[in-house]
C-alpha cells in the first residue's frame, strides 16, 4: 500500500473572517467533494483527483472485533459519543494502576479518583440504563427505546417532575413512546417490567403530558389484537376474525364504557371459541391482563349480536348459536 | 323567598328565560369546610369523654367526630383548627361545624368560632343522554383526560371557572372543586351544550 502525496489547495470564503478554510479541487472549485472513508480520502466527483488525504476517520474503532477471547479490549477511544442526549461526555477517566508503583505503602492504590464522571447526568445515565433494559424485556425495538430515552431527557431538563422516583419516571417514558409509535402498550404489560405499581406510572404519565404539553390518541382495540393472538398462539384467521368482532361492537356500541382492552379480550374469546383453537377466558385474561369476569362482563355484552359480529367470510368451526353462554 | 339564584336568572325578571338553560340542576354531594376553634385542645381528653370519637394517634393525629344530624364527620386538630366534611349544603356544614365546637365547648375548652370557610363543593348530576366521550376527547384535548385503564371517566379540567368534571358514557356528571355554588352551576351551564354536541345517536 502506497500513499499518494497530494498538495492541498485551500480557499477561503471572502468577507467571512472565521471562515475555515475549504479543501477544494483546484480543476473544479465549485463541486462538492465525495468522501471516501474507506480510504480516508476525499475525491471531485468531475475529474476522479483525491483532493483531501488522511481523513480522520469518526466512525467507530476499527479494532474492536465481537470476540469472547480479548481479555483486553483494544479499543483506543472508548464508546460510542451520545451527543444528542449527553451533551458532550469529554472526561478522562483514570484507571486502577498495575505494576508496584501505583501502591503506597499500606496496599492501597496511590490514585484513587476514578469514580466521578459527569455527575450531572449520572441519573440521566442510569435511566437510560433503566430504559434499556425494561425494553428489551418485551423486545422494544430502538426506534421506542430513542424515543424513551429523548422524552425522559426532556422531562429531566425541565425539572417540573423532579420529586418523583426516576424508575417511574423512565416507565411513563416508555408507555408514553410506544403509543406515539403507534404500538400502545397496556399499562399493566409496562407494570410486569418495571418495579414501579400501575398507580404510580398512571399519575406520572398524566403529570409527564401536562409537563410536555403534549397529548396521545386514544387506544382501541385493533392495537393489541396482534400481540395478544400471538401470545395465545391463535392463527391468523382467528385474529382477524376478533379484530373484525371487536371494531363491529364498539361501532354498534354493545360495549359502553368498557375499557378496549376487556372489549377486545372479549372478542378473541369469542372468535377463538367459533374457531377450531379454543382458550379459555383464564388464558385469555392472563395473556391480556384483565380478569376473567371482565371479560365474562364484556362477552355478555357482544354475545346476543354475536351473528352479525363476525366477519362474512369466517369458517365456523363451532356456529353461533353453539357458542359458550355464560 | 328568593331561594337559590339559578344562572340565567335575572333577578325582577318574573319569568324563567328557557333559551342557553339546560333546565337541570346539579346537586350537591358533599361539603368540606374548615374552621378555627381558637384555642389548642386535648385529644385524649376529648376522645374519652366525648361520644362518638375515635383516635388513634400512631395512625392519624387528629380527633375523628361524628354527629348523625347533619350527617357529617370532623376531624379535629391538637391546633385547635378542625374540618368538616359530609353535609349536603353550605348552611349544614357551618351547623355541623357549629355543633362540633359546641361539644368542645361543653368538654371544658374556650372553643370559639373563627374563619369558617368552605373549601370544597361537589355535586353531581345527570344530562340523561349517552355521551361520545372519545370525541369529547379529541376536540377538546387540551382540557381533557381520558384514558379507559386508568378511570373509566373523562376527566375535564375547565379553566374558567377551575372546577373539575368527571363525564361519563351514562351521561352522569360529576363537579368538584368549586368554593362557591354559583361556580358549580357556571360550570355546569358551561358544559352542557359541549355534552350536547357529543350525544350518541
Amino acid at each position: 500500500m502506497y500513499q499518494l502525496f497530494t498538495p492541498i489547495f485551500f480557499s477561503c470564503c471572502s468577507g467571512d473572517a472565521l471562515a475555515l478554510p475549504r479543501v477544494t479541487c483546484p480543476n473544479h472549485p465549485d463541486a462538492i467533494l465525495v468522501e471516501d472513508y474507506r480510504a480516508g480520502d476525499m475525491i471531485c466527483p468531475e475529474c476522479g483527483l483525491v483532493v483531501g488525504d488522511r481523513v480522520i476517520d469518526v466512525g467507530s474503532e476499527w479494532r474492536t472485533f465481537s470476540n469472547e477471547k480479548a481479555l483486553k479490549d483494544p479499543s483506543r477511544v472508548g464508546d460510542a459519543q451520545n451527543p444528542l442526549l449527553n451533551g458532550g461526555d469529554l472526561t478522562t477517566m483514570i484507571s486502577k494502576g498495575t505494576g508496584a508503583a501505583s501502591f503506597d505503602e499500606f496496599g492501597n492504590s496511590k490514585y484513587q479518583n476514578r469514580r466521578t464522571m459527569s455527575s450531572s447526568d449520572r441519573a440521566m445515565l442510569n435511566a437510560f440504563k433503566e430504559i434499556s433494559t425494561m425494553a428489551d424485556r418485551i423486545n422494544l425495538p430502538r426506534n421506542i427505546i430513542d424515543r424513551t430515552n429523548n422524552l425522559f431527557k426532556q422531562v429531566y431538563e425541565q425539572k417540573s417532575l423532579k420529586g418523583r422516583a426516576n424508575d417511574a419516571i423512565a416507565s411513563a417514558c416508555l408507555y408514553i413512546a410506544c403509543r406515539q409509535e403507534g404500538v400502545p402498550r397496556t399499562f399493566k404489560e409496562i407494570c410486569a417490567v418495571s418495579r414501579i405499581s400501575k398507580k404510580e406510572i398512571g399519575r406520572c404519565f398524566k403529570l409527564i403530558l401536562k409537563a410536555l404539553e403534549t397529548s396521545v390518541d386514544l387506544i382501541t382495540t385493533g392495537d393489541f389484537m396482534s400481540r395478544f393472538c400471538s401470545n395465545l398462539g391463535l392463527p391468523k384467521q382467528v385474529q382477524m376474525a376478533a379484530t373484525f368482532i371487536a371494531r363491529k361492537a364498539v361501532e354498534l356500541d354493545l360495549v359502553p364504557g368498557r375499557s378496549p382492552i376487556s372489549v377486545a379480550a372479549a372478542a378473541i374469546y369469542m372468535a377463538s371459541q367459533a374457531s377450531a383453537e379454543k382458550k379459555t377466558q383464564k388464558e385469555i385474561g392472563d395473556i391480556a391482563g384483565v380478569a376473567d369476569v371482565t371479560i365474562r362482563q364484556s362477552y355478555r355484552l357482544i354475545y346476543p349480536r354475536a351473528a352479525e359480529l363476525f366477519p362474512p367470510d369466517f369458517k365456523f368451526d363451532t356456529p353461533v348459536d353453539k357458542l359458550p353462554q355464560l | 323567598g328568593p331561594g337559590i339564584q339559578l344562572p340565567g336568572f335575572h333577578g325582577g325578571s318574573s319569568s324563567w328565560p328557557s333559551a342557553g338553560r339546560s333546565g337541570i340542576i346539579p346537586q350537591l354531594q358533599n361539603i368540606v369546610s374548615t374552621v378555627n376553634l381558637g384555642c389548642p385542645l386535648n385529644l385524649k381528653f376529648i376522645a374519652l369523654q366525648a361520644r362518638n370519637a375515635e383516635y388513634n394517634p400512631k395512625r392519624f393525629a387528629a380527633v375523628i367526630m361524628r354527629i348523625r344530624d347533619p350527617r357529617t364527620t370532623a376531624l379535629i386538630f391538637s391546633s385547635g383548627k378542625m374540618v368538616c366534611t359530609g353535609a349536603k349544603s353550605e348552611e349544614q356544614s357551618r351547623l355541623a361545624a357549629r355543633k362540633y365546637a359546641r361539644v368542645v365547648q361543653k368538654l371544658g375548652f374556650p372553643a370559639r368560632f373563627l374563619d369558617f370557610k368552605i373549601q370544597n363543593m361537589v355535586a353531581s348530576c345527570d344530562v340523561c343522554f349517552p355521551i361520545r366521550l372519545e370525541g369529547l376527547v379529541l376536540t377538546h384535548q387540551q382540557f381533557s383526560s381520558y384514558e379507559p385503564e386508568l378511570f373509566p371517566g373523562l376527566i375535564y379540567r375547565m379553566v374558567k371557572p377551575r372546577i373539575v368534571l368527571l363525564i361519563f358514557v351514562s351521561g352522569k356528571v360529576v363537579l368538584t372543586g368549586a368554593k362557591d355554588r354559583a361556580e358549580i352551576y357556571e360550570a355546569f351551564e358551561n358544559i352542557y351544550p359541549i355534552l350536547r354536541g357529543f350525544r350518541k345517536q
